[in-house]
């Protein structure tokens, strides 16, 4: 029998995180009267207080980067800044080229971006990765083509925490003039992301990935030639014309604090987040017919993804209750269709819907991982009981 | 999909059914002359097996396994609790409707439903040609 009467424990810090209370009280002051609320647009005294605002926080998003402050646009998060990375580089380069490419295991903010440039006229390549999950080095450069202008690849997996070799990446595309686009929705804010050395030319960011509201991104487009892109939206001339729209002052200044503080951090939530994922994976690693989704040396220690033999994956997350945890993608968990991320690892369907993604972040504690492990051990012996895939016999 | 299915798309009863499932497993091994019947699904992999104890025309014990969603295995307790020392015709009598109505299931699991019907029909039909006994 199952008990489903404890309080949620929250392990799905890959869908979200919290805001952070330093984060939510910078952003209080820009919300009412007597604070900052003023439209950074407008000229005046209170208008002039806004923008340096938001100038200030994209000085501090520059610096957990090692970007220029010119380099960062404003946008709504991550989707908004990968449709405007993605498809704002391909039509300003269109005149170069219109071959293009990524991997089918990229989040469906991009798939669904290169999807919609399909439409248009541009021509696609997915390539597969390989059983780790990584982009083959030797398949990418066979697939560039003299009229290819852009590639895109994320920097962690959302679904396994699987690291892509940005470096040796980047370096191919520079090589060729061709534009790399990063979605680095699940790394900024958690893993070192220096862009004065890596050669990125486009990176998406959102800040409720990082203990910053939601609703609130940034677009890293890199200031060297060749590298642009066309608006999406059009009207206002905010943010140099790029991305157009009143700017949200009070979220701009919530993602400069969550930069801010994570760029403070960064070393003690890494540590903390390995020793997470390692208490973990030693309490229900021995579960008969657990499969480990991703590598253990290539991936972010803030995601652990598993799957398991003969346990069916909608059952699965009921029994889990009380946990709050990722079934594939969260944005796509209501979608029985299996995840195509863990397929191209090798994974069957079963073995795909079974999979579970237990996320952990800054106020994660050991009590909790704990829990999670009686949780998923119970919830496993629950079903097995029930399942004639284990019977006595098998 | 309504809006409360998808803020909570198990009613009370399935939770109950799914974290108490009494009649869930193969039967003891001295019932060596239980009767079987399953049903699956190849499209999501879906299983149910029934298995029965039948003492001339009662269903004497009833168990089942499933490999499906809540919804089923839910289902497969709330028709096993109801055949229970019911008449073996009782096996036919499946209302598939009533039974998605009590649980609340939605209308898109109609088909894992159907599944529990299909293995109530292939116990009935082996139960009806060779009935076995406890004795």
């Amino acid at each position: 029998m199952l008990s489903n009467s404890a309080e949620p424990v929250y392990l799905d810090y890959a869908a979200t995180t919290p805001v952070d209370p330093q984060v939510a009280e910078a952003m209080s002051e820009y919300l009412t009267v007597g604070g900052t609320f003023a439209n950074p647009a407008s000229i005046h005294a209170a208008g002039r207080q806004s923008a340096a605002a938001v100038e200030r926080a994209r000085e501090q998003l520059a610096d957990l980067l090692s970007a220029s402050p010119h380099e960062l646009i404003w946008t709504s998060g991550a989707t908004e800044s990968v449709n405007l990375g993605i498809i704002g580089a391909a039509r300003f380069r269109s005149d170069r080229g219109k071959h293009l490419i990524t991997m089918p295991t990229e989040h469906k903010a991009v798939t669904d971006t290169f999807r919609a440039l399909e439409r248009e006229g541009f021509e696609v390549t997915y390539l597969m990765p390989d059983t780790n999950g990584l982009l083959a080095l030797d398949e990418f450069e066979a697939a560039i083509r003299d009229d290819t202008q852009l590639v895109s690849v994320m920097h962690v997996n959302n679904e396994t925490g699987i690291i892509q070799n940005i470096q040796r990446i980047g370096e191919c595309c520079r090589q060729r003039d061709i534009l790399l686009h990063v979605d680095a929705a699940q790394s900024v804010g958690k893993l070192p992301t220096d862009l004065s050395l890596l050669p990125v030319d486009l990176l998406s960011l959102t800040a409720h990935k990082f203990y910053g509201p939601k609703g609130i991104g940034a677009l890293y487009m890199a200031d060297r030639p060749g590298c642009h892109v066309l608006p999406l939206f059009h009207g206002g001339g905010q943010e140099r014309g790029l991305r157009p729209g009143t700017l949200p002052v009070h979220q701009i200044v919530g993602l400069g604090a969550a930069a801010s503080l994570a760029r403070s951090r960064q070393v003690e939530d890494l540590v903390h987040l390995q020793g997470l994922e390692a208490r973990l994976w030693s309490g229900i690693g021995n579960i008969p017919g657990i499969l480990r989704n991703g590598s253990e040396t290539k991936s972010f220690p803030g995601i652990l993804s598993v799957s398991i033999e003969g346990i069916e994956g909608e059952s699965l997350m009921l029994a889990l209750e009380p946990l709050c945890v990722g079934s594939g993608s969260a944005c796509n968990s209501r979608n029985s269709e299996s995840s195509t991320v863990l397929r191209a690892l090798g994974r069957d369907d079963a073995l795909a819907q079974s999979a579970v993604r237990f996320s952990f972040g800054r106020d994660t504690t050991n009590d909790e991982i704990d829990l999670a492990i009686g949780c998923y051990a119970d919830a496993i012996n629950h079903l097995r009981a029930i399942s004639p895939q284990h019977t006595r016999t098998a | 999909m309504s809006t409360a299915a998808l803020t909570n798309p198990y009613s009370e009863l399935v939770k109950r059914y799914f974290a108490n499932p009494v009649h869930a497993g193969q039967l003891p091994d001295e019932y060596n002359n239980a009767v079987v019947g399953e049903a699956a699904e190849s499209a999501t992999g879906a299983r149910v097996i029934l298995y029965a104890v039948v003492d001339r025309d009662t269903v004497r014990m009833l168990r089942y396994q499933v490999y499906g969603c809540p919804h089923l295995i839910a289902a497969a307790e709330a028709f096993c609790d109801e055949a229970e020392g019911q008449p073996v015709a009782t096996l036919l009598e499946l209302d598939v409707p009533g039974l998605m109505g009590k649980l609340t299931i939605p209308v898109e699991k109609t088909g894992r439903v159907l599944l529990l019907e299909d293995a109530a029909k292939a116990l009935h039909i082996k139960l009806t040609g060779t009935i076995h006994t406890e004795d």
